[in-house]
């Protein structure tokens, strides 16, 4: 029973990160229909940003702040300076042009803070952990649950203010008419790429705490969220986060029960799991749990 | 209120499209902007809307201005907020979006407040609208999305209602609704230009109208003289003269530039 607790923790802290990194990829398709493909080296970015701060003498929970805003602000920066310039093209175009900007971006991070793994600083001692109900639970893993609960938190009431939410979704629906409405497109577009970067950021600094290092590959753990994106729903923010939640949970229960019965694929056989669950979903029910499905009128 | 001068545009930066197009839109007043495919009606609007730039198209010369405000080169979003809304052609309502969102998205721009009024008021006026607000707008019959679309466009408490072909594509019966809606639009103050091809209709409902071919002006004036003009009745109305000769395309033709 402990054992299946503590692994429920480390499922949910998980969990959490593939729902913020999901969050990231819907927030930005629901406003504009472009699969950011920049997304995991925003990641990686908020994550040496956060070490630079804290290196600097920053205290830790301002520096937390501080790097989700700075990187939430290099994705707007990034939104205004090369996508604006591509609205009214084809989506496809947008894209393809989000790969290379996550190329770009890797470069810098590398010739910036090198190849070498770095531990993240915690305020609290990195291998620390606290019982529960007779589990052991690591702090960071507990605070990626708390700072991830309190951020999809402050992220609802965000797009649920009437202004936000319904300005992305009809820009969403239709960019030109959504202009044609005195909708500030641009500005939307803007506003999401902020959030996607802000938890971005925050994903990548609690999943490279303690047991693991933050290095310049953390960038591909995005793809390991990929299956969280489409088994919620490519639009859906609901789905995005119980989605996120529960491939979490499904990839470390894999890990501690179904590994060591699979000993011949392999020790890393449980980051497959998700996939499955992606593929059965993609084969059997394509929008998702919450997904839009498209109005069509014979 | 609106006052168009001598206005050219380009797309892509070569093609021309409107070659000097004037025409005003009086305070309360209903004016119909005429014209065959092609013409440059659209083109009008999306320059007076600001929409030019995402088609990739200027203004290169002439003014557009709105009770003294200039109009070239703003956003679409700071032209809307003086009071321009728009009906795009093809209706145009986000269908995966529910009625009420659709509402909520033309009130953009208006202030919050009001919002809850506007939404009764226009379910009062449109109860088929009332009983399917929570229903996907792409579900609609295309009558109703027109509804919709003209409701939407009103959200935002406009001056001026910019329309561009409101009865394309749509049932006999309701276009005589829509007809019937926008005489009740501008008895509310609002003052609106209707792009059409349905010159009957629009000659109908119109004060004024001016005529465009090929990017210009080929004819303007009050409706009820177009209407009687013998050109118009044979190119516009179909009616009149019993055969179109080629005599008379050239005695039009001659016309056209005269009056350009």
């Amino acid at each position: 029973m402990n054992t299946f607790l503590q692994l429920c923790f480390g499922g949910l802290a998980l969990g959490t990160s593939y729902a913020l990194i999901a969050l990231g990829f819907v927030v930005v398709y629901r406003a504009s229909q472009v699969f950011n493909f920049a997304l995991g080296e925003l990641l990686t970015l908020g994550g040496f940003v956060m070490v630079a701060l804290c290196d600097f003498g920053v205290p830790w929970p301002l520096a937390l702040i501080g790097a989700m805003g700075m990187t939430g602000l290099v994705g707007a920066g990034i939104e205004r300076l090369v996508l604006r310039p591509l609205i009214g093209r084809q989506v496809f175009v947008t894209i393809i042009v989000t790969i290379f900007v996550g190329m770009i971006l890797r470069s810098l991070v590398l010739l910036v803070w090198g190849p070498s793994p770095v531990g993240m600083p915690t305020p609290w001692d990195p291998s620390a952990s606290i019982s529960l109900w007779g589990a052991n639970v690591f702090y960071s893993a507990l605070g990626a649950v708390i700072a991830g609960v309190v951020t999809l938190i402050g992220f609802w009431w965000m797009i649920n203010k009437p202004r936000l939410g319904i300005g992305m979704q009809a820009t969403s629906s239709n960019q030109e008419t959504a202009l044609a409405l005195g909708i500030p497109v641009g500005r939307i577009f803007g506003s999401t790429w902020f959030i996607a970067g802000a938890v971005a950021a925050l994903a990548g600094i609690f999943l490279s705490m303690f047991p693991r290092n933050l290095d310049s590959n953390l960038g591909f753990v995005a793809l390991r969220a990929f299956p969280a994106v489409i088994v919620g729903g490519l639009d859906s923010i609901r789905g995005a986060v119980v989605a996120g939640l529960g491939l979490g949970l499904l990839e470390v229960l894999a890990q501690g029960y179904v590994n060591e019965h699979l000993g011949q694929f392999g020790h890393n056989f449980h980051t497959v799991f998700p996939y499955l669950v992606m593929v059965l979903f993609l084969v059997f029910k394509p929008h998702g749990l919450f997904g839009t499905k498209e109005v069509e009128r014979v | 209120m609106l006052e168009v001068t001598n206005l050219e545009t380009v797309y892509h930066g070569v093609l021309r499209v409107l070659r000097g197009v004037s025409l005003t839109v009086p305070d309360g007043g209903v004016v119909a902007l005429l014209g065959p495919n092609g013409a440059g009606k659209t083109t009008t609007l999306r320059a007076i809307t600001g929409m030019l730039d995402i088609h990739e198209g200027k203004v290169t010369k002439g003014s557009i201005t709105f009770d003294g405000h200039n109009l070239v080169g703003k956003h679409p979003e700071a032209i809307v907020r003086l009071g321009i809304s728009t009906v795009m052609e093809g209706r145009r309502i986000f269908p995966e979006l529910t009625v009420e969102e659709n509402l909520r998205a033309g009130a953009f721009v208006a202030p919050p407040a009001k919002l809850n009024d506007d939404l009764d008021r226009f379910y009062t006026r449109f109860p088929v609208l009332a009983e399917r607000r929570h229903g996907p707008a792409g579900y609609l019959s295309g009558g109703e999305q027109q509804m919709l679309a003209i409701a939407r466009a009103l959200m935002s408490h406009p001056r001026l209602l910019l329309m561009d072909e409101p009865s394309l594509g749509l049932a006999p019966k309701i276009v005589k609704d829509v007809a019937r809606l926008i005489t009740e639009i501008s008895k509310d103050g609002v003052s609106v230009l209707l792009v059409e091809q349905n010159a009957t209709m629009a000659l109908e409902l119109s004060s004024h109208a001016t005529i465009l071919e090929t990017g210009k002006v080929v004819l303007e004036g009050a409706s009820e003289t177009l209407k009687a003009d013998a050109d118009i009745q044979a190119f516009y109305l179909g009616m009149g003269a019993d055969k179109t000769s080629f005599r008379d395309v050239k005695h039009y033709r001659r016309r056209k530039r005269w009056l350009s």
